[in-house]
């Protein structure tokens, strides 16, 4: 299913309790462009796959 | 494995989603919005790319009150014991509004937000209309009854800005141990529990018992607050040295590493972080930014005024009077919004710009020009060094004596 049009463009994680806190979450920044990258698709596929019957 | 969508809404570029298991809003292009099934929208008529504002705030922050018993030395919303608090009716109003326009989260506060009676029923109607109410609170005086109440909620963060001395020195009083009692009490009842930690000048070498306290009782993520001269915090001279700013950013992933906690700055911090120079896709995959006022953030003050967010900017409406909210979303925040496009030097050559927005607009502010770069950036303390360094030089030159042969 990798190979559609449709992409994941933004991934955040969690909820934020805070005034201001959708700033950084170093867990993530420590992987690199290829990793989002990797994980853009993963994610993608994952949305579009069929519910299980 | 199927990611299950529980709201989406659409925007210029596509859509966001919001899933649950794992909890993540995503953004995705219109083309994946319309193979899960979403309808067409009249936003995609227009161009992908734009520098136009999302139709709304993904989340609100709601300053339920000013009231506080606590009397912390730097609260940022100058909270006392009787301050000015949303009735109940206005929190739902304004709830019903934000959940028409798409808002998925709201992050509840005060004050002491748990101080209010009715903040469950506040956080129950939040769930009703299909929001996920989130929660900001010092613990203070939480029992085992109420804690289990807070299922309600989504992510609960207790503020806790140093361990048994430090928490008394950070925040003037002897709290410590409510406040890791209520976090016990809060992680025996849900596991998305998590630490709010200022980071001051003075709070700054405390980190690391924070971390290891996160990690004792494991909960779920330590969120690092940058501390702003703000509210009662104007009075304190608590800014981070430049020495420590600089240290933040691998201070924290060392933090992440050796403690396996999930750690999270906030927007504040942006400057800090992008100093290091990390990778700017990853960046903006992972929504990594500077200040988010009047992009995915708004903020709700207990008078009603709506705001960019709940440290600065000018009240944009009442936001109790019906529709004002909608009204004011995609015209407003322009003292926010504004920044990238006429951003100074040396915001104005920085690759980071569009991701870190100049900084925190609420210290810039604080120093006496909202719309200057922020003075706590790294990058900004540098080229303000280079210039005050060739001004001395282009001076010391003018004053030497011509030599004529």
């Amino acid at each position: 299913m990798l190979w559609r049009k449709g992409r994941v463009l933004r991934a955040t994680f969690g909820c934020n309790p805070n005034s201001s806190s959708l700033g950084v979450d170093v867990t993530f920044l420590l992987f690199g462009a290829t990793f989002a990258s990797a994980l853009a698709l993963v994610l993608g596929a994952l949305l579009r796959r069929p519910r299980a019957p | 494995m199927k990611l299950e969508v529980v709201r989406a809404r659409a925007e210029r570029f596509g859509g966001i989603v919001e899933v649950a298991r794992p909890r993540a809003l995503l953004h995705v292009d219109r083309e994946m919005m319309r193979e899960l099934g979403q309808p067409e929208s009249p936003l995609w008529d227009s161009p992908a790319e734009s520098d136009a504002p999302l139709v709304a705030p993904t989340e609100v922050h709601l300053v339920l009150s000013r009231r506080c018993a606590a009397g912390c030395t730097g609260c940022y919303v100058d909270a006392t014991p009787h301050g000015p608090a949303l009735s109940l009716d206005e929190a739902r109003r304004i709830l019903d509004e934000l959940a028409s326009m798409g808002v998925f989260h709201v992050a509840l506060g005060g004050g002491e937000a748990l101080e209010l009676d009715y903040l469950f029923e506040v956080a129950a109607h939040a769930r009703a209309v299909g929001i996920t109410p989130n929660l900001t609170t010092s613990g203070l005086g939480l029992g085992a009854r109420d804690a289990e109440r807070c299922r309600v909620f989504g992510q609960i963060n207790v503020s806790v800005d140093g361990v048994g001395e430090g928490y008394r020195r950070a925040r003037g009083f002897d709290g410590f141990a409510h406040a890791e009692r209520a976090l016990r009490l809060l992680r025996a009842v849900k596991e998305e529990v998590g630490v709010n930690c200022v980071v001051s000048r003075s709070s700054f070498d405390g980190l690391p018992q924070v971390a290891r306290l996160v990690r004792r009782l494991r909960l779920n993520e330590l969120e690092l607050l940058r501390f702003k001269p703000v509210g009662r915090g104007a009075r304190l001279d608590e800014e981070l040295t430049p020495d420590q700013a600089r240290r933040i950013y691998p201070l924290a992933r060392r933090l992440m590493l050796r403690h396996r906690i999930r750690v999270k700055l906030d927007c504040s911090f942006a400057p800090m972080v992008f100093w290091h120079r990390p990778s700017a896709r990853a960046a903006a995959f992972w929504g990594v930014q500077g200040c988010v006022a009047g992009d995915v953030l708004a903020a709700v003050a207990p008078e009603g005024h709506l705001m960019g967010c709940s440290f600065a900017g000018p009240p944009e409406a009442d936001a109790r009077v019906p529709g004002a909210v909608r009204a004011a979303w995609p015209e407003g925040f322009s003292s926010f919004r504004g920044f990238v496009r006429s951003a100074p030097e040396p915001c104005a050559s920085c690759e980071y710009l569009r991701l870190c927005r100049g900084g925190c607009r609420a210290v810039a502010g604080a120093h006496g020009a909202f719309s200057a770069p922020d003075p706590g950036c790294p990058r900004v303390q540098e080229w303000s060094a280079r210039n005050a360094a060739d001004r001395q030089v282009a001076a010391s030159s003018f004053a030497l004596p011509v030599v004529r042969g």
